[in-house]
């Protein structure tokens, strides 16, 4: 149960169902060992404004490559990329007025405070030296950076680096913001608070699209997900349907002695919520199309049978589910090791 | 305007960076001064000899070390390059619309000014000692060398994105300073080596910077040395400039 109903309940449908970012056929390949490397294959996607959008995938999956062509950053060897509303490819300086990036390596300059930090940014996004200071004021309040804020970067914790950051990439109001695994090496009580910054700044209107290697991250903090995998998008939706595709697994352990195991089984095969019934030892094993209801049939049934439960576990399906279906691999398995970069101090 | 606004916003935060780490002021200050107390007196004996005409030894070795701290003020950029290449500092300017041109010459305007000052000081530290100043010679001398800082600090930092790593960087940095260094003739004039040695010297940019830095500090100011100086570290800090530019344009890491 991973907080699925509280992101049901916030969830945005886009105004007008514009587009914030639209991909087709991105590709890009770079020079490697034995030939090039194909990081994007043709990717295709549609991220709607004012949502939080996820790529997920393992590392080397191609999500930094592609954030890295609709930041600007790189170019695209084919396809077509529109952010904001702006070609990439032919109006870069346009687009980077109109978006914010955090990038994995968060990019402070830790040799400056935390404030003087965000006046430059500002400046260099051409706001007017009194409109800056102000907005500087404005985000040191809302991303509680005051406490240390006059301070050299440099000795700045991982979770306030990283809110200042954050508040360096939307110090001009950007129409989206990018952020390339923004809680890789922060800790729970960090993560939780840059989630509900992020939360906010899409309430308020932005547009958010961010990488994650995380699968809760992907499920619990995105409106959508795109899961990324050898440079193409396997699968896209919000991570109810793409959760929903896949059975919940309920494993049952009657009590020991019970004889009966394939008479139950057979029976709870037949119940329709039921997609398949299986016995793995002592237990039996069922796929459920739908835990909630598939479960109180199951109960229903196992009473009426007089079988005598000492267990039963549920497992819902997860985003790994659908990468496993997918890929044939587990997402936790997938890719080389996170890479530990050094940002917690 | 943006551009000079962005321009100076970038030199004022590399000022900062720089004011806010006093050793390295101090350092940059202490090498020249080094130079001139532990170095210059071993050329007493050669006053009035070849290479050395007339006057004191400094008139002709004040310059040469000036010509190096021009050489040493900008060689630094690129460490610094490769620091912000890591902490993302330079991707994240690079997705704001700040003038490419303005972020190189940022960091330029500062290691010039990190030559100048400390320029100032070893010509106010000599005078009593020997040197006879021609100050409207220096003047434009230290504006030639500002130009020859300039196309160290693009230059290195140029190398420093593109080789995105401090020990490729160091090994070329190192590779360069000594013959450029050597063949520009800064510790002793390259007029007493043999004509090959001299030949060669004329492939070698610092070489014009030098020769023309000599004849600004004795006063020549309108010499064919001086116009070649000018031409070719103008030349130099341009392409170096435009090079860097590119490369932060293009930087990938």
């Amino acid at each position: 149960m991973t907080g699925s109903a509280a992101a049901g309940t916030t969830r945005r449908t886009a105004s007008g169902g514009e587009a914030a970012v639209r991909v087709t056929g991105l590709r890009k390949s770079f020079p490697g060992k034995g030939g090039r490397v194909e990081a994007l294959r043709g990717v295709d996607l549609s991220v709607p404004a004012g949502q939080i959008y996820g790529f997920l995938g393992p590392n080397g999956a191609g999500k930094t490559t592609a954030l890295r062509i609709l930041t600007t950053l790189l170019r695209a060897d084919a396809g077509e990329v529109v952010v904001a509303g702006l070609d990439v490819g032919s109006h870069p300086a346009a687009v980077r007025r109109r978006i914010g990036y955090v990038g994995q390596r968060g990019g402070a300059d830790i040799e400056a405070t935390g404030r003087e930090n965000l006046v430059l940014q500002g400046r260099l996004y051409g706001m007017g030296r009194h409109e800056t200071e102000r907005r500087a004021d404005e985000l040191i309040e809302r991303l509680d950076l005051a406490p240390f804020c006059e301070r050299i970067a440099r000795t700045y914790s991982g979770g306030q680096r990283r809110r200042l950051e954050v508040a360096l990439g939307i110090v001009h109001r950007p129409d989206v913001l990018f952020l390339d695994e923004p809680t890789l090496g922060l800790d729970p009580q960090n993560r939780a608070n840059l989630w509900d910054q992020l939360r906010r700044l899409r309430d308020a209107g932005t547009t958010v699209l961010l990488t994650t290697h995380y699968l809760d991250e992907a499920d619990r903090l995105s409106d959508r997900v795109a899961i990324i995998d050898h440079g193409l998008v396997v699968a896209e939706g919000t991570p109810e349907e793409l959760r929903g595709r896949y059975p919940a697994a309920v494993t049952i352990t009657p009590r020991p002695g019970f004889a009966d195991l394939a008479a139950v089984a057979a029976l709870l095969g037949r119940e329709p919520l039921v997609r398949e019934a299986r016995i793995d030892g002592e237990t039996i094993r069922v796929d459920l199309d739908s835990a909630t209801t598939g479960m109180a049939a199951i109960f229903a049934l196992l009473r009426a049978r007089g079988v005598e439960v000492q267990g039963v576990s549920l497992r819902e399906p997860s985003l790994d589910d659908v990468f496993l279906h997918e890929t044939g691999r587990s997402l936790r398995d997938a890719g080389a090791p996170p890479a530990m970069e050094a940002i917690a101090s | 305007m943006t551009f000079l606004l962005q321009t100076a916003l970038l030199a004022r935060r590399r000022i900062l960076e720089t004011l806010r780490q006093p050793i390295w002021v101090f350092m940059g200050m202490s090498v020249p001064l080094m130079y001139l107390a532990l170095f210059a007196p071993l050329l007493k004996p050669l006053a009035g000899g070849p290479g050395f005409p007339g006057g004191s030894v400094l008139d002709v070795f004040v310059p040469g070390i000036l010509a190096l701290m021009a050489f040493g003020s900008g060689m630094g950029a690129g460490w610094i390059v490769i620091g912000e290449l890591e902490s993302g500092v330079i991707e994240r300017l690079r997705v704001t619309p700040a003038s490419r041109l303005a972020l190189v010459l940022g960091t330029v305007l500062r290691d010039v000014l990190m030559f100048v000052v400390p320029a100032v000081l070893v010509l106010v530290v000599a005078t009593p000692f020997g040197f006879h100043p021609h100050w409207a010679g220096l003047a434009i001398l230290l504006g030639l060398l500002a130009l020859l800082t300039a196309a160290c600090s693009a230059g290195s930092a140029a190398l420093g994105i593109t080789l995105k790593q401090i020990g490729s960087l160091a090994a070329v940095v190192t590779g360069l300073q000594l013959p450029l260094t050597l063949l520009a003739g800064v510790l002793l004039p390259l007029s007493l080596g043999p004509g090959w040695l001299q030949g060669l010297a004329h492939v070698n940019p610092m070489y014009y910077a030098v020769e023309a830095a000599r004849d600004l500090a004795s006063g020549t100011l309108a010499s064919a040395a001086v116009a070649e100086g000018f031409a070719v570290m103008g030349a130099a800090a341009l392409l170096a400039i435009w090079w860097s530019t590119h490369a932060y344009r293009r930087a990938m890491a």
